[in-house]
This record gives C-alpha cells, structure tokens and sequence, in this order.
C-alpha cells in the first residue's frame, strides 16, 4: 500500500504533430491533468522522456514545465528509462510522496519521434541497448530481439504468426474506439499477415509505430478515488545473448512478482490490465510473466479471445502501444491513464465494474520494468 | 572464443561481470573455447538502424555453444533455420560473423 492516490489525468491525442513542439505537448497534457485534480499546489515535477537531447536537442525537460505552468522554483527532474521512462517518473513521485518530502508530485511523460528518419529514429532506439557489446556489433535491433524470441516461441510452442496478428488485430479494434488513438483505421486479419515484414516473423502490424504524443498525472498523499496499491520496478538483462531463458522477460516476471506481493493480491485479481505491447510477441510473453496465463501458453488465451474487452483478463483496452502509439517517454504514464478512466468508469472501452487494474512499463531489450498496481475506492 | 564460466555454479556467458549474476558469490573465470555451435534462433532484419542499413536484410541468430551453457549473439552471412549448426567465420567490427557447417 502507498496511501498515494491520483488526482488528476491529462494526455494529448498521439500521432503525427509537426507544428507542436516537445515543450507544447507536454503543457497541454499538464495542464488537463492539473485542472483534474482541481488545481492543486504542487511540489515536484518528474518528466519521462528517452530522445528529447537525443533527436530533439531538448533537455530540462523538467524546469520548463515548472516554467511554463508558473509552478515556482520546486524541484524537477527529467527520468530516463528508455521505452520505461514513463512508468520509472511515476515511481519516483510516489517516492517522494512515500518519503515524506512532497504532498502533491506533478508527473509528465512525452516524446516527439515523427519529425525523424525511421533510420535516423531506430538508431535513437538503439541507445538502450549495451552498445559496448559484440551483440549490437551483430546488427541487433529492438525488433530485432523480439523476432528471435517469436521465432523460438514458434519452435517451442504450437504458436504461429497468426496468433502475434491476432494480438495486433484486438489492439487495433480497442483504438477504433478510443478517440486518443494514433491508429483509427480498421485493418484484418490478411492485412496484418500480409504487411510487409520488419525482423521475421515479425512484420509492420506487429511493431508499434513512431509517435509524438503527451501524458500527465498528478498524484498526492490527500485520499481520493483512485489508490496506487503497489509500486514495483525491476532489472533485466540487457543482452539478448545473456538471457537464461530466452522467452523470459525477468524484469516483467520480478516487478510483477514484487507489485502483487506489496498489493496482497495476485494475477486472478486483477480487472483490466494496461500491458508494454511495443511488439505484439512482447504482449504474448508479457501476459504469461505477470500470471495471467502458464508460460508458453498466453497463444491460446489470445486464441480464445481470453484478453479481448470481451474475455475475462482485457489487455489494453486503450489500443495498447501498437495502435494507441507509444511516444516513448509518455507511454508508461499513458498507461495510468487509461486505467484511471476504466477504474472512474469513463473510459473508451470501459470493462464493468472494474475496480483493480494493472499497468506493466518495459525499457530496453527487458532492461526495466515497472508495474503499479491501481485499486477504486 | 573466450567465455566466462562461474567457479561456483553453472552460469556462463560471453561478457565479463564484477560476479556471477546467477549464484551472486561466483566469480567468472576466462575460458576458451570452440566457436561451435548450433542456431538457437534468430531473425531476418530487413529494416535496420542507419549504420547497418547498407547490410540489410541481414540475419542475426543466437547460437547454443557446443562447449558450453553460454549462448552468443552473431551475424550469420547466409539465412539458417533454428538447429542448423554453425561457426565463426571471421570477426568484423566487434561482431562475430557465423558461417553454416
């Protein structure tokens, strides 16, 4: 139990936003999520963002969103955990809160990716894996790393392409519903299996896209509606090559371990989950690490619709990064988002009476993981 | 190739660490060892980061060592299937280049 609970929730619509700088996105999501919560005197602000310096020549991301809000000189701090960098700036304010320095902690996530290169923007990519290794001198890429694991996955299991296209067709039918969404088009089961193939098996649906895009939550030690029930973060390997067994994310089996066990409640309890789908094979192993499903079977539970809004454990209501878009930096919080809406009972998609939801936030390769663990009162 | 073998469990790997991240009290001793081995998996990489995109597709696989539990990233320099065995061709740039044998 953290007794810190979430006041406020904001988020931009995610797509393509030439015209709107890095700073302009995440004002607006800031702001949404202040007026939420009513306007509250914060204390603290944390950004997560991975390729601001990087792609955008722009740093301290943190003071100039205290700046720009008239927040005051408080301190802020710019969290970078790769594709995790969300979820790690939430775990930090809860932090803060549980250490007794802050009250209230202004949390903001946000990455600007589309005025790039899709060369330019995967070598980005590639600073969160340990370049210091004959492993990226291989030609390994994020895409890279799960077509390895799909294609093991395939030899180990009864599992097909098919079942990652069917990941990626229940992702992109959950968006059609979410106005946020960076994907809106329907597409079909040939359409998916048809595109045109990135790292086999893996192919164009099965990878999420490049997006720009914000997110923001404000948090506070006052009780309100919605509690964080636990906070938990983990470590992984950070080379494919030093993977004990290679269709394992440790880090998502540990913080999810560690998030129930601070909840007091396990995999079975859970409502409606928010799930790290940067590709549609991290989504399949995903839901076997956090207990929903026996390892080397989530295939079947994706067969039998088991995670669609219409089974009995909904993953990714929101569209998921495949097809809600993953602005790296502002998907972990974007994930909070959308479960606070399905615990208010606002949400596109919304899952009845859902009253404990689930949020999973990867980095790297399964360098990081953070999983919260959010409770209706 | 050199690998690290822990003195204290089983644990292997390609790269060095400070100790054993398996046992947490091993320390990883040098070993070298045949570049033999067998594809454990792997991936056709058709769009690739701009330092590699003049390769690409290129494979990339992950070999089982026959001489030991360490497996290793590699470029294969002809497309595999997992079980095909393989081994270092010659090294590039840092990376270990596999052939079919």
């Amino acid at each position: 139990m953290t007794n810190v609970y979430i006041e406020g929730i904001g988020m931009t619509k995610f797509g393509k936003f030439i015209d709107k700088s890095m700073k302009q996105l995440l004002v607006e999501a800031s702001i949404e999520a202040l007026e939420d919560a009513g306007n509250p005197k914060v204390d603290a602000v944390f950004v997560g963002n991975f390729m601001g310096g990087s792609i955008g020549n722009q740093e301290i991301l943190g003071a100039l969103v205290a700046n720009e809000l008239g927040l005051g000189y408080i301190p802020t701090a710019k969290v970078e955990g790769a594709c995790a960098s969300g979820g790690i700036a939430l775990r930090q304010g809860i932090m803060g809160i549980v250490s007794g320095e802050y009250d209230t902690v202004l949390i903001a996530g946000v990455e600007k990716m589309k005025h790039a290169s899709t060369a330019d923007v995967t070598q980005a990519i590639n600073a969160a894996m340990d370049n210091d290794s004959n492993e990226k001198q291989a030609g390994l890429t994020f895409p890279g790393f799960f077509g390895v694991l799909a294609n093991r996955y395939f030899h180990e299991t009864d599992a097909t392409k098919e079942h990652l296209a069917m990941i990626a067709l229940k992702n992109r039918e959950h968006a059609l519903h979410n106005p946020l969404a960076q994907f809106q088009k329907p597409t079909t089961m040939e359409e998916i299996m048809q595109a045109r193939i990135i790292t086999s098996p893996l192919g164009l649906f099965d990878c999420s896209p490049t997006t720009d895009g914000a997110a923001a939550l404000v948090i506070s030690r006052k009780k309100g509606a919605i509690h964080i029930r636990s906070s938990a973060q983990s470590s992984g390997p950070t080379q494919m090559q030093d993977a004990d067994d290679l269709l394992s994310l440790p880090a998502v089996r540990e913080s999810g371990r560690l998030a129930y066990e601070k909840a007091g409640v396990g995999p079975e309890d859970i409502d409606v989950v928010e799930i790290h789908d940067c590709f549609s094979m991290t989504e399949m192993l995903a839901i076997e690490e956090l207990g929903f499903f026996n390892k080397r079977e989530g295939w079947l539970a994706v067969e039998q619709g088991r995670t669609k809004v219409t089974g009995d454990k909904p993953v990714n209501t929101s569209g998921g990064l495949l097809s809600r878009g993953h602005p790296i930096g502002a998907t972990g919080v974007a994930q909070i988002y959308q479960l606070v809406r399905q615990l208010r009972g606002t949400a596109p998609n919304q899952i009845e009476k859902a009253r404990l939801a689930l949020a999973q936030n990867l980095g790297g390769t399964g360098s990081y993981s953070t999983v919260h663990i959010l409770e209706r009162l | 190739m050199n690998i690290y073998q822990c003195d204290q469990c089983e644990y292997a790997s390609v790269s060095n660490k400070y100790r054993c991240p398996s046992c947490g009290t091993g320390k990883l001793q040098e070993q070298d060892i045949s570049t033999k081995g067998t594809v454990y998996s792997y991936t056709d990489i058709h769009i690739a980061p701009a330092e590699f995109a003049h390769l690409a597709p290129y494979t990339v696989a992950l070999i089982q060592l026959d001489a030991s539990k360490a497996k290793v990233t590699v470029r294969m320099d002809a497309v595999v299937e997992i079980g095909d065995t393989a081994e270092l061709h010659h090294i590039e740039d840092g990376a270990y280049i596999y052939r079919k044998c």
